[in-house]
């Protein structure tokens, strides 16, 4: 009984094909790995946009700083702190200040007993 | 034509080994992704549930991606020449394609002589290739780099592997149906899956441009 | 145990769709959102802050927040209800990018044309109500750095450093895990609730509505202000100060089902009495805009002089902790104080400030704390980018 096999011969166009697929793996891999960096890019820089958008915006408006806001200067003058800009009023307090954690419950209650108070 | 009396040795020891290593990761990926990610629980069950099953996953894709690596490396030989046969695409390929050598009944036509491994292996060979390495690149971020890489990333890493998934089990259902069962493609069986030697007589029909290459060692 | 008032109020929600990919974990700051690789998803409501990060970043787009549109379009269409609306800066300019416009541009003019058509009747800016925080909050730090300074009659004010408050995210933060930093918290309310509270009573008075028929929307960038609105406390015009609250998207998709095409809308004013805005309530919307509002304002009125370049770019940038120093010099006091500031942007990057703060090693005057990432152009509401180039 006869048994055959291959003979080992390696040629060059073996050598030269199988480092060739070795090669083509790291290159896909990293055109894999390029795609996901760019990717990551891409990720962050819509929020840099939006920022920009803002930032643009700000510099256009004719009025930059919130007390030159003259509807700002009415209300104070005409419901907040009546005849003047102070706040931190009493009708401010009620109103636009507020509590936190376990100081909440005391506060609603107080704002139910003052519901008349409030316009 | 004299009969030829003898076994032609196909595959060798780390050839068939590698083989059924990689065979095994494949079932058992293909088992324990479909149940976590369909959340078919009675599969999932066999691994311990969708967590156990994800990392069972895991570790069998390591499994995967190492066992063909150190072939490579250590058999580098040998992964040339295969990587050289089923990249030798002649007119004896086409003829074979275009009648699917004659393993569908309604396609009648001749088949040229085949090299070690017939036009539709060698198909399968580059499917699997690339399929294997697009599984791998994607995989493994999922798994180690889940919490880094952007949304979209991730999800174009599921996409992919989830379509590569559907095309490499088809396939490997299709190689387990002609290597397996199929009367007249499973007399190869036993060259990977146990000995290495396949029938003289049928490899010099089969492979004949390989068998010609052949050198003789008498007994 | 949590300080706070509301919880488990399940606004964010993991669906099936969730492919256990693990993702939102690391996304989420406070570590609400729990599940193995491989395994659904879910939320713990007792820690989750309601802030959407998860909700954004999301690759399969499996997790949802609550929706109040049904309730606003019922609004919209009651006759007996006037319904008024207030935009958050960050909204104007994403919400263009829902229509094809390119990111960031800036579309408040068609925010407020398309918000008349579909049939509010007062269209207001949250804007005015960001310049009244500035106002209460900026006092309130020059009253904090009177007492600091020993300035007879302030003894009773708040401890040094202050925290901004316009976070809700943020302030079930502190509330949940770090209630010993709480005194440090501006008592200003944001700016979504102020305009609430004034809405349904100066508005109210000078519209002459019966506040009782008005109903109050607001459109965020944001999932935590829809927790916001819901808090107990937040009642203090006598009515629930803000009703509903619709994100970006919700707004987005409003405009499509009326079919307005939006891209070609003319621009529109907001109403006048509480709609007006001014660049520093506009700079809100991203981190380090709070503050640098703020410096605009407590610069001019501690110094009484007026600022020629009103930018405070120091603390502009995307990094997550980021500080600064202003010298500012104070009238009444003959002095020139360096104000200290930090900018934190991304919950997971505050707990070492707020342990320094709590430890009594802080440094800081001043510190603005936005729970999103690059501010509330980055928040929970905001139109979903998911490209890959």
């Amino acid at each position: 009984m006869s048994i055959f096999k291959e003979k080992s011969v390696f040629t060059r166009r073996q050598f030269l094909i199988g480092s060739g697929m070795l090669a083509a793996t790291a290159v896909i891999t990293g055109i894999f790995a390029k795609f996901g960096f760019d990717a990551y890019a891409v990720s962050q820089d819509y929020i840099a946009k939006r920022a920009a958008g803002l930032y643009n915006l700000d510099e256009k408006m004719a009025i930059r700083k919130s007390h030159e806001n003259p509807e700002i200067l009415q209300i104070y003058k005409d419901f907040l702190s009546p005849g003047e800009v102070s706040p931190v009023s009493e009708k401010a307090h009620h109103l636009l200040h507020t509590k936190y954690g376990r100081e909440i419950p005391a506060m609603i209650e107080e704002l139910h007993a003052h519901r008349h108070d409030a316009a | 034509m004299s009969e030829i009396n003898g076994k032609v040795l196909k595959h060798g020891e780390q050839t068939r080994t590698m083989h059924w290593v990689h065979m095994i990761a494949f079932i058992i990926l293909a088992l324990t992704g479909i149940g976590f990610y369909f959340d078919i629980g009675f599969i999932a069950g066999i691994f311990g549930g969708e967590a156990n099953s994800s990392l069972v996953h895991r570790w069998a894709g390591v499994v995967f991606t190492v066992g063909p690596a150190l072939y490579i490396l250590l058999n580098f030989e040998r992964f040339a020449r295969f990587m050289n046969t089923i990249a030798t695409i002649t007119k004896d390929d086409i003829g074979w394609l275009k009648t699917m050598g004659g393993y569908i009944p309604f396609l009648k036509g001749e088949v040229p002589p085949q090299d070690k491994y017939n036009a539709g292996q060698k198909m399968l060979g580059h499917l699997i290739i690339i399929g294997c390495l697009l599984m791998i690149l994607t995989g493994f971020p999922m798994w180690l780099w889940r919490a880094v890489v952007p949304a979209a990333f991730l999800a174009f890493c599921y996409n992919i592997h989830f379509w590569v998934a559907v095309i490499l089990i088809l396939a490997i259902a299709g190689h387990f149906f002609l290597a397996a069962i199929h009367p007249k493609s499973r007399v190869e069986f036993a060259s990977m899956m146990m000995d290495g030697y396949i029938d003289a007589e049928i490899s010099a029909h089969h492979n004949e441009k390989w068998f010609n290459s052949l050198q003789e060692v008498k007994e | 145990m949590s300080t706070a008032t509301l919880t488990d109020t399940e606004i964010i929600k993991i669906t099936n769709k969730c492919k256990a990919c693990d993702h939102c974990t690391s996304v989420c700051p406070t570590g609400a959102a729990k599940g193995l690789l491989g395994q659904k998803h879910y939320i713990d409501y007792k820690t989750c802050i309601n802030c959407g990060q998860c909700l954004i970043n999301c690759p399969f787009g499996a997790i949802t927040d609550s929706s109040t549109v049904d309730q606003v379009n019922q609004a919209l269409k009651d006759p007996g209800k006037t319904v008024i609306v207030q935009e958050a800066p960050a909204v104007r300019v994403a919400l263009g990018e829902e229509f094809g416009l390119p990111i960031g541009t800036n579309v408040k003019g068609k925010m407020h044309a398309a918000l008349r058509k579909l049939g509010f009747d007062k269209v207001y800016d949250t804007e005015f109500a960001a310049d009244l925080t500035i106002m209460e909050e900026g006092t309130e730090l020059i009253h904090r750095v009177f007492k600091m300074a020993g300035v007879a009659g302030f003894e009773d004010r708040g401890p040094l450093p202050q925290f901004t408050s316009c976070c809700p995210a943020w302030i079930k933060y502190a509330e949940d895990k770090y209630p010993a930093v709480l005194p440090h918290l501006s008592s200003a309310k944001s700016p979504q609730q102020m305009f609430g509270a004034i809405a349904k009573t100066y508005a109210a008075k000078k519209q002459g509505v019966n506040p009782a028929d008005m109903v109050s929307v607001s459109v965020m960038p944001c999932t935590a202000k829809k927790y916001e609105s819901e808090r107990p406390e937040m009642i203090a015009s006598g009515f629930k100060d803000v009703d509903y609250v619709i994100t970006t998207r919700e707004l987005a998709s409003m405009i499509k089902d009326a079919g307005i095409d939006f891209a070609n809308l003319p621009d529109e004013e907001a109403d006048k009495l509480i709609g007006s805005s001014t660049g520093a309530a506009t700079i809100f919307g991203v981190t380090g805009g709070v503050m640098e509002a703020a410096l605009r304002t407590a610069y001019e009125v501690l110094s009484g002089e007026s600022l020629d370049k009103v930018e405070f770019k120091a603390v502009r940038g995307m990094q997550p902790v980021r500080e600064a120093t202003v010298e500012i010099p104070v009238k009444d006091l003959g002095i020139t104080l360096p104000v200290n500031v930090c900018i934190v942007t991304g919950t997971k990057y505050v707990d070492k400030v707020v342990e320094d703060v709590i430890a009594g090693r802080s440094n800081y005057h001043f510190i603005e704390v936005m729970n999103c990432p690059g501010g509330c152009i980055n928040g929970g509401g905001q139109p979903i980018r998911h490209e890959m180039y």
